[in-house]
């Protein structure tokens, strides 16, 4: 260790490109972004569960001419799920950070990314709850015998990757934003493999599949390119 | 800015250490004095000469405070530390470009 060794040398270029590397290897220290993706592929996959099993209650029905009346169904355990695993998912990631924060020495910037990631939810939950309501209003969507499948797993998967394009700018992390612009795509581009005509109890269950394992695998792939096992120098 | 470049530039802030310090604790937001020390490669005295400066110049703030039963301390940078840093990279760049453009190899 020396006095001043790393930093030799008045030339204004050596100057600015010393701080270029240090910001890059501040950067680097404060980076979790594998920790995130993993947590909302947990709860993008816990979600086929709790949105499939849970008995699915009626809610309004208006009429709908040729059709006869067009309905509303949900499940308490469905609609009450993606609220609940957001809040204590980013409540997770904020203490994740932090903590990792102060055992690095870094600071965190992760309240945006949890403020923008909570507001999301409110206002998904907040659009879920207006169409129980306003069954007319998603006419655009399948019918099966009048019924109408809420799809909160589509609008919760999109708030997930809004919230991360948030991340994305606090980290300055171009890796992870076009990570986001596939993710979004595939998340903007339902598939449903045709199952039961993209109808039935199972039918959001494949979407939420492909949705969650682009995060997962995001995650890994940040995991093993940002090595957490190895301290930041 | 006007004149030169160099005309005006803050000594305090024209030094490859305090630079170093006041472009990690923008960056950070707030930074531990054993990751400034690990990562400039500084002694912990050194270090704390240059924080010094930098705290009487009102650029930064230091809290001193524990983690558990280990001593922590924090620097944050303030508005003041924060105007400085981007006028010494203005400075720097214009003094760059003013080099490339005279012909004359700096340094």
């Amino acid at each position: 260790m020396t006095t001043e060794s790393a930093y030799s040398g008045d030339d204004p270029r050596r100057l600015l490109s010393g701080s270029r590397d240090l910001i890059r290897r501040v950067r680097m220290a404060q980076r979790a972004t594998w920790f995130p993706l993993l947590v909302f592929a947990t709860v993008t996959f816990g979600a086929i569960p709790a949105s499939g099993i849970g008995r699915g209650h009626l809610g309004t029905c208006m009429p709908n001419p040729p059709a006869g009346r067009v309905c509303t169904v949900y499940s308490y355990l469905g609609f009450s799920y993606w609220p609940v695993a957001f809040v204590l998912a980013y409540v997770a990631i904020a203490v994740f950070y932090i903590r990792r924060s102060r055992a690095r020495g870094v600071g965190t910037r992760v309240r945006p990314y949890a403020i923008a990631g909570i507001i999301l939810a409110l206002a998904m939950t907040g659009a879920v709850l207006w169409s129980l309501y306003h069954p007319g209003a998603a006419q655009a969507l399948p019918m099966v015998s009048g019924l109408l499948p809420l799809t909160p797993g589509v609008r919760y998967s999109f708030a997930i990757g809004l919230a991360l394009i948030v991340l994305a700018w606090a980290e300055r992390n171009r890796a992870l934003l076009l990570l986001i612009a596939g993710y979004l795509a595939v998340v903007l581009q339902p598939i449903s493999f045709g199952a039961a005509n993209g109808h039935g109890r199972w039918a959001f269950a494949p979407q939420l599949v492909i949705d969650g394992s682009v995060l997962l695998l995001g995650g890994i792939g940040f995991l093993l390119a940002q090595r957490p096992w190895r301290r930041a120098a | 800015m006007s004149g030169h470049p160099v005309n005006g530039m803050d000594d305090v802030v024209h030094q490859r250490v305090r630079l170093g310090i006041l472009t990690i604790a923008h960056e950070a937001r707030q930074v531990e004095f054993s990751y400034l020390r690990d990562t400039l490669e500084l002694t912990a005295g050194n270090l704390s000469q240059h924080l010094g400066v930098l705290e009487s110049a009102g650029l930064i703030t230091i809290d001193k405070g524990y983690a558990g039963k280990r001593a922590r301390t924090w620097i944050t940078l303030t508005k003041a530390g924060g105007a400085a840093l981007a006028d010494e990279i203005a400075r720097l760049k214009l003094l760059i470009n003013t080099l490339e453009h005279s012909g004359t190899p700096p340094g």
